[in-house]
């Protein structure tokens, strides 16, 4: 029997709205679910999806999908890959799949929710292949992992940390709950799919790719291109929506949204994307900066992209193109410091050829930043290991839940925020992260950070050895190491060599 | 009054650290204690000729330095107060 194209059905088949009889309106359609903004059901129904796919061609291609990243792993398996290649790249792997494997599944939820909720017919279709999606990319990253944790225990965070109390695992949780879990589903979706999917995936999934590839792991570049490739396709489902609250007059609020969102999801990517690429890639491997990436993906193709929905930079877009010059080094010094509390083995890679090539990305990064890793490589040179580890807690963010620390040496730019609801102190590491609290304090004022978890009593008794306890180390595995056993800080410049 | 932590800000560090102190820490010891987990770990002592003083943080870090002999009880710190260790 001959088929119809799709063309001939589809505009006809999605239309799935109909005259609730039964119920009200916002009984179907519970506006702090579906839409506080009191937009009509007719301004839904004019959401155009950008894409139209079938439900047997999304499957015969994510089936296609599969098969080729499947096949991928199996023949690098063979090849024992992964038990030959250096502890710096598997601490890529194991920092990845358990920061992405937890938000791959959150966002099962939220397209699920926009499946039932949406007022536009057309976004719920979508929706429900997103959803399909997600579920996806949480099944490939675990089956991928998996294999790995028989020969390192670390690699089994890839599943423990989505219910971890780990400082690192409750960031990234925070952040998903909020953007993913906790608003209606117009607001959602610009969070979900402009600010997060759209702004900022392609610098995870295409630049960690090509510097995968570098490395030989074709498993990984593929497994992650194969998922950019859904993301890049369901992520536009927020343009339609954006324009119609533009439209509609909301633009205020979706800018607020995407603001939030923005600010949330980049704080999460730069730890997980941008010490890969900048730290943990060895030098040769490395294919760009991650400040290039970031320039390339995110500055120029983001803003376009925001200007042509309607929408501004965020508000805070200079303090963001600051950080993208230095947030990340910043968190690599303290990971590194504290890399007993992580579940990889965080490589410091600083030695002579390393610092030429971070001074010529980031002009002034001996100044600040090699001015905190002169003072570990002398300990290290002089035999005093233990005091390479950090001691003591570092000030943790209310909001990212990430550690308060900037650029040292001859910069002194740490700083805490601070905003006080309902008598108690809340500290932030950013202008950004304060803004995002005092406007809706009430939103996060119950998080404790793990710092306030200690003072509170929740960490009892508040030992160091606890306190790790708490954070699963020593329980799913042990914590970090120096992947390259500090062999960085004993390399000497070339000239000193040859002399 | 039982003791609590103050965020210090060690001039030049990259972090921002959580130190306990007790009541009757003199500012010399509150800086003591802020510089022991920093000082030879990730920073440089700011100027060894100097002492370690400790301010109030203020937006342009121009709040005066406490008496070194000042006693934490006898100031408005509480928990989670914002320092400057510094040199003067």
């Amino acid at each position: 029997m001959a088929l119809l194209d799709r063309s001939d059905w589809y505009d006809i088949a999605r239309s799935t709205n109909w005259t609730p009889r039964f119920v009200a309106e916002s009984e179907l359609f519970p506006p702090e679910q579906s839409d506080p903004y009191g937009i009509s059901m007719e301004e839904w129904e004019t959401y155009d999806e950008p894409y139209k796919v079938s439900y047997r061609e999304y499957v015969a291609v994510q089936r296609e999908k599969d098969s080729g990243a499947y096949s991928v792993k199996a023949a690098l398996l063979r090849s024992k890959f992964y038990e030959t290649i250096d502890d710096a790249y598997l601490s890529v792997l194991k920092f990845n799949y358990a920061a992405s494997i937890p938000g791959e599944y959150a966002a099962c939820f939220p397209e699920g929710r926009m499946v039932r909720f949406s007022k536009a017919p057309s976004m719920r279709n979508l929706a429900a292949f997103a959803s399909l999606d997600e579920m996806r990319h949480t099944q490939i990253l675990l089956n991928f992992a998996h294999q790995l944790a028989t020969m390192d225990r670390q690699f089994d965070w890839a599943s423990q940390s989505l219910n971890s109390m780990n400082w690192v695992s409750m960031s990234g949780r925070h952040a998903m709950e909020d953007l993913l879990h906790s608003r209606d589903i117009v607001t959602t979706s610009v969070m979900l799919h402009l600010a997060f999917e759209t702004g900022l995936t392609n610098v995870q999934m295409l630049g960690l790719s090509a510097d995968s590839a570098n490395m030989g792991d074709f498993t990984f570049s593929n497994l992650i291109t194969s998922i950019q490739s859904d993301e890049a396709r369901h992520a536009q489902i927020g343009t339609p929506l954006v324009e119609i609250l533009v439209r509609n007059g909301r633009k205020e609020e979706a800018q607020r949204a995407l603001d939030i969102g923005f600010w949330r999801v980049w704080r999460l990517f730069a730890l997980i994307t941008g010490l890969p690429m900048d730290y943990y890639i060895p030098l040769h491997k490395r294919e760009r900066s991650f400040k290039e990436y970031v320039n390339e993906f995110v500055v120029k193709q983001f803003e376009r992209q925001l200007l042509d929905v309607g929408l501004d930079r965020p508000w805070y877009w200079d303090i963001f193109l600051k950080e993208v010059d230095n947030y990340h080094h910043t968190q690599q010094a303290g990971i590194w410091s504290w890399r007993r509390t992580v579940w990889w083995n965080p490589d410091g890679a600083v030695g002579p050829a390393e610092r030429a090539w971070l001074e010529q990305k980031y002009p002034g990064w001996n100044d600040t930043y090699g001015k905190y890793w002169d003072v570990i490589t002398e300990n290290a040179k002089a035999g005093r290991e233990e005091q390479t580890y950090a001691i003591g807690m570092p000030c943790v963010c209310n909001m990212c839940g990430i550690t308060v620390a900037a650029a040292g040496g001859t910069k002194w730019d740490a700083r805490v925020r601070q905003s006080e609801y309902k008598g108690r102190r809340y500290n932030f590491c950013c202008e950004p992260c304060q803004w995002i609290f005092d406007i809706d304090p009430e939103h996060y004022a119950d998080f404790d950070s793990i710092v306030d978890r200690l003072y509170n009593g929740e960490i009892d008794p508040p030992t160091p050895e606890n306190l790790l306890k708490f954070m699963g180390i020593g329980v799913h595995s042990e914590g970090g190491v120096d992947a390259s056993h500090l062999s960085w800080a004993h390399r000497e410049p070339p000239q000193m060599a040859a002399e | 009054m039982a003791g609590f932590a103050v965020l210090s800000r060690l001039q030049f560090d990259a972090h921002v650290r959580v130190i306990d102190v007790l009541p009757e820490f003199t500012m010399d010891q509150v800086a003591e204690a802020c510089a022991a987990p920093a000082i030879g770990y990730q920073a440089s002592h700011p100027d060894p000729t100097k002492p370690l003083r400790v301010r109030l943080t203020t937006p342009n870090d121009d709040a005066p330095a406490f008496p070194r002999n000042l006693k934490v009880k006898d100031t408005k710190m509480r928990h989670y107060e914002c320092i400057d260790v510094f040199v003067e």
